[in-house]
């Protein structure tokens, strides 16, 4: 089951040089890797572009640009997608302010009114 | 006519509150027997579900004595971002949809086609797509139906490109959303995060979300037109009030212009009001109530 939030309370935790965070598919379907054009991640008001964000969906992990080129690659609607940030040393234990921007393109809506950047914002708590 | 619901109205509570079991079993609990699907939603594994999943799904519709209508999917033509797909792209798509609709039980398949224009223009891939998957339509006993939604007026050129191949084949036709006789004004979102589309320019943006929220005032009667190639219908709705009207779309004119018509497939409700917890299952029934009298005022025969 899934937490109603784009941003899952369960899956923020620190890992090597970095830290992880997990979100559900904002849209209402599960989409193909390839529609994705990548996500930002701030906390606390430190912004981490696309380039430092690897994706894990279905046990793979995918750069943003690997993540264009994927042909099978799929982001299920039942499966949040692992972002795991580049941050030197992680971040400290505590209450964060997160916030993700992710965005896709849709096929049926106007092409100048895309690509699609769906913003959510939540505080999480990092255990360790 | 039946009546029947899309998952998609569930979309807030659907694996939070809910299991794909919950919402059937919910269905049914209204008495409604269709059900709607949107594949890339409620297919876990999708397109490539496990056989277990197969064998549960029909256990499930059994259970509850439920008939899959409407296979909802999507030909995201859009999938490359240098380029947009070409017909022998597409034919693989929608058959691999089809085969995996009729292996669910499915006889109606809409795809979601992507679009050329700010108008909706669908991109033309769909027609030679289309023609090349009809003896796969065939075979699997599927209809295909492109869905007619706000802002697209029954009376356009999509519309007619539609039909001139629905006149041609059994196996095409019009999946019609009643989105487009709302006549009356609506607010509010269904999302709570927040959305940017694209990097228009503030009048085209404006221009653009008004359009996707204003009532289209079509006049169900002109469905007369179109009834025939007429496979599937989307009731949506946004509310409901207490009196079990809709606030937005009137339903006693198109109910009556689809029992004139002699529909025949499913009534199925779409609901895509606020997306709140729980919400969804009072808001549904409220709407079945609704259409269940309608049908009953205007139908000579009653509907199941």
């Amino acid at each position: 089951m899934l937490e109603s939030h784009v941003i899952q309370t369960k899956g923020f935790k620190n890992v090597g040089d970095g830290f992880q965070v997990a979100v559900r598919c904002p849209y209402y379907r599960g989409i193909w890797a390839s529609l994705l054009e990548g996500a930002e991640v701030t906390v606390d008001g430190e912004t981490f572009g696309s380039d430092s964000v690897r994706w894990t969906l279905g046990g793979r992990t995918f750069t943003a640009p690997e993540l264009a080129e994927s042909t099978d690659a799929r982001w299920p609607f039942e499966e949040p997608a692992t972002l795991t940030v580049e941050k030197p040393g992680g971040l400290e234990p505590g209450l964060h302010e997160i916030e993700v921007a992710i965005t896709w393109r849709w096929s049926y809506i106007p092409v100048e009114m895309q690509p699609t950047t769906n913003i959510s914002n939540r505080k999480l708590v990092l255990v360790r | 006519m039946t009546f029947g619901v899309s998952l998609y109205s569930y979309g807030g509570d659907f694996l939070v509150t809910m299991t794909l079991e919950d919402c059937l079993a919910d269905v049914a609990d209204m008495g409604a027997t269709g059900v709607e699907i949107l594949a890339d939603t409620h297919i876990p594994g999708y397109p490539n579900p496990s056989a277990a999943w197969v064998d549960e799904w029909h256990g499930l519709l059994a259970r509850y004595g439920l008939t899959p209508t409407c296979y909802s999917s999507w030909l995201d033509t859009r999938l490359r971002k240098d380029r947009t797909l070409t017909v022998d792209e597409a034919v693989p798509i929608l058959v691999r949809d089809l085969e995996l609709a009729h292996r669910l039980g499915f006889t109606i398949v809409r795809p979601k086609l992507g679009v050329v224009s700010l108008d909706l223009i669908p991109d033309p891939v769909w027609r030679e797509a289309v023609e090349r998957v009809l003896p796969k339509a065939e075979q699997t006993g599927i209809r295909i139906a492109p869905e007619i939604h706000a802002p697209t007026p029954l009376r356009s050129k999509i519309v007619d490109d539609y039909l001139d191949l629905a006149r041609q084949t059994e196996h095409f036709g019009l999946l019609i959303d009643t989105g487009i006789f709302q006549n009356a004004e609506r607010t509010g979102t269904h999302s709570d995060s927040r959305y940017i589309f694209g990097d228009p320019d503030p009048e085209l943006a404006a221009q653009v979300a008004r359009e996707m929220t204003k009532p289209m005032n079509e006049d169900p009667a002109d469905l007369a037109d179109v009834m025939p190639y007429v496979f599937h219908v989307h009731a949506k709705f946004w509310d409901m009030t207490d009196e079990l009207t809709d606030p937005h779309i009137p339903y006693d004119a198109v109910v009556k212009a689809l029992v004139d018509g002699g529909y025949r497939g499913s009534l199925s409700s779409e609901y895509e009001g606020p997306r709140d917890l729980y919400r969804a299952s009072d808001m549904v029934r409220r709407q079945q109530a609704m259409l269940r009298r309608l049908v009953a005022e205007h139908a000579a025969v009653p509907a199941t």
